[in-house]
């Protein structure tokens, strides 16, 4: 072979890509990061939730909790988060102690790779999530509260019935651009040995030498998953929009087209 | 603990201050049962701030009050008022229905929704009662029509008559107006008022802050004006509006009418 003009992007063999796109290790590698990502950011929207209600309401203790929750996991990189859920605890919880009420074992900290990524992917979500979420709470005007209160709802039931599902439509945007990069950001997750997209790929690699092909096939899978939850994140939020529900001049014009009796779609009693 | 009085609401020489602005300087009254008490006064003057007090939206600084013998948000204990916590000072003020000037009608919820919520969560009574009860209500103010209506659906009117059957949805023992048709456009003033008229009719205790004379002439038992924190006059309507016995009385309403 004469290779004077070898620039190594020419050893692009589109022949690898189309082996390993769909191959079984690589899809299940590509499924793991799917799975995890949907979990942490689950278990993130209801730690952010948490975290969120308890400052904005006071309570004592939690608000405190929360407010240090916040500060330490958005100040610390992920990445140091994952090595201290994975290599840290494991080896600092000498034995099995009470706190309280609770009880610890030991060997419940011994945490496996997915444990101590889905623990620190969801914990520093959470984190994030608490601010999203207080923006949606703090979106709600006053009068809400003030109403709920008045009917004798604790502000428990009044952020439950109340304040929380209006929120919602501030909230998802952003959660949205939260999980596209939850997507993207499980991929930390392979220095700690979780065998998700990304960790499979340097598998394969290491092995055939194969980088670029591979890196590809990787980068197309993260591509795949992230314009599929674009789109789904946009028809989310056509349907959150909420001209029907306010007033104003783009509700009558709504209502003109889309007569009274439904909200978005939805028939009948919505309770 | 308990004030033993005829009046369904007692007030006692009631502080407020926001800041360094004292919005409530020493306000007394009582409203008897089945009264009608209207509340004037010039914007600013504290109207609000005494509804939001006796619904206990907002603290007392200093003074008592009493709805139907109890405090709405405090106990007393060893001679000192301690704020009572979240779920003891909501289930006390369930019984002061109050109607805001902006509705605050909850606009993720359908009209009887709004009604039923918290009849079914803070009374814990069954749905099944709460939709009869909620449609009843609704019926009564003349919105047997639109149930199933969101807010945004509604004319400021229609809401606010949806705000006012949803404070009777809790069998309050006291209802609170806190200028429920300033926000409306005068042609849905006069629905409102009617509503109003209606409960007034039917024994309702009622304070009712507001700028519409001919209401408070016409429903009112006992019309007062607030000014500067303080009560300045209270009077029967007829003897307030034609023979008012305090200069700033004569000043406002000279201005007003």
């Amino acid at each position: 072979m004469i290779d004077a003009l070898h620039l190594p992007l020419l050893d692009f063999d589109l022949g690898v890509v189309r082996e390993y796109l769909f191959k079984d290790i690589i899809v299940r590698g590509a499924l793991r990061t799917l799975w995890i990502s949907v979990l942490a950011q689950a278990i993130g929207v209801a730690l952010g939730i948490l975290a969120a209600v308890s400052r904005n309401l006071r309570i004592p203790v939690a608000s405190w909790i929360a407010s240090l929750y916040v500060w330490f996991f958005r100040g610390t990189p992920l990445l140091l988060q994952l090595f201290f859920w994975f290599f840290v605890v494991p080896q600092n919880v000498p034995g099995d102690f009470g706190l309280g009420p609770f009880q610890f074992r030991h060997d419940w900290f011994l945490f496996s790779p997915f444990q101590a990524a889905l623990i620190g992917l969801a914990v520093n979500e959470g984190a994030y999530m608490a601010e999203i979420v207080r923006a949606g709470i703090e979106s709600i005007e006053s009068g809400q509260m003030d109403a709920s209160k008045a009917l004798g709802m604790t502000n428990l039931q009044a952020m439950r019935l109340v304040i929380l599902p209006q929120a919602v439509r501030v909230v998802v945007p952003p959660t949205g651009n939260e999980f596209i990069s939850m997507l993207k950001n499980s991929s930390l997750a392979s220095v700690i040995s979780y065998n998700e997209l990304l960790f499979v790929t340097k598998g394969e690699y290491t092995r055939n030498l194969k980088v670029i092909e591979l890196v590809t096939v990787a980068g197309m899978w993260y591509l795949f998953f992230t314009s599929v939850f674009s789109v789904l994140q946009a028809e989310l939020e056509a349907r959150l929009r909420p001209e029907q529900e306010r007033g104003g001049l783009l509700a009558i014009l709504g209502r003109a087209i889309n007569p009274p009796g439904d909200w978005h779609g939805a028939t009948g009693d919505r309770r | 603990m308990n004030e033993s009085s005829d009046a369904m609401v007692r007030i006692i020489d009631v502080h407020k201050r926001f800041g360094r602005n004292e919005v409530l300087k020493g306000v007394s009254f009582d409203v008897a049962r089945g009264e009608v008490v209207v509340i004037l006064g010039p914007s600013g003057s504290g109207k609000s701030t005494l509804l939001r007090l006796i619904s206990h939206l907002d603290a007392i600084d200093k003074g008592h009050i009493y709805v139907d013998g109890h405090r709405v948000g405090y106990e007393e204990r060893d001679g000192r008022l301690r704020p009572l916590g979240d779920s003891a000072a909501s289930r006390s003020r369930a019984d002061v229905g109050m109607v805001f000037q902006r509705f605050n009608l909850f606009p993720h919820l359908d009209a009887l929704a709004n009604v039923n919520t918290a009849p079914v969560h803070v009374k814990g009574i069954s749905k099944k009662r709460a939709v009869e009860r909620g449609t009843e209500l609704l019926k009564l103010v003349g919105l047997g029509d639109k149930l199933h209506a969101y807010p945004a659906q509604l004319s400021g009117g229609q809401q606010q008559r949806v705000a006012i059957a949803r404070a009777l949805a809790m069998e309050p023992k006291v209802m609170l107006f806190d200028e429920a048709t300033s926000a409306l456009d005068p042609e849905l003033v006069g629905e409102v008022l009617e509503v109003m008229k209606l409960l007034a009719r039917q024994g309702m205790t009622m304070i009712v802050v507001t700028h519409e004379m001919g209401f408070a002439r016409e429903v009112a038992d006992r019309v007062m004006l607030v000014d500067g924190g303080i009560i300045v006059e209270s009077n029967t309507p007829a003897e307030f509006f034609d023979h008012p016995q305090n200069e700033r009385t004569r000043s406002f309403l000279s201005k007003i009418l």
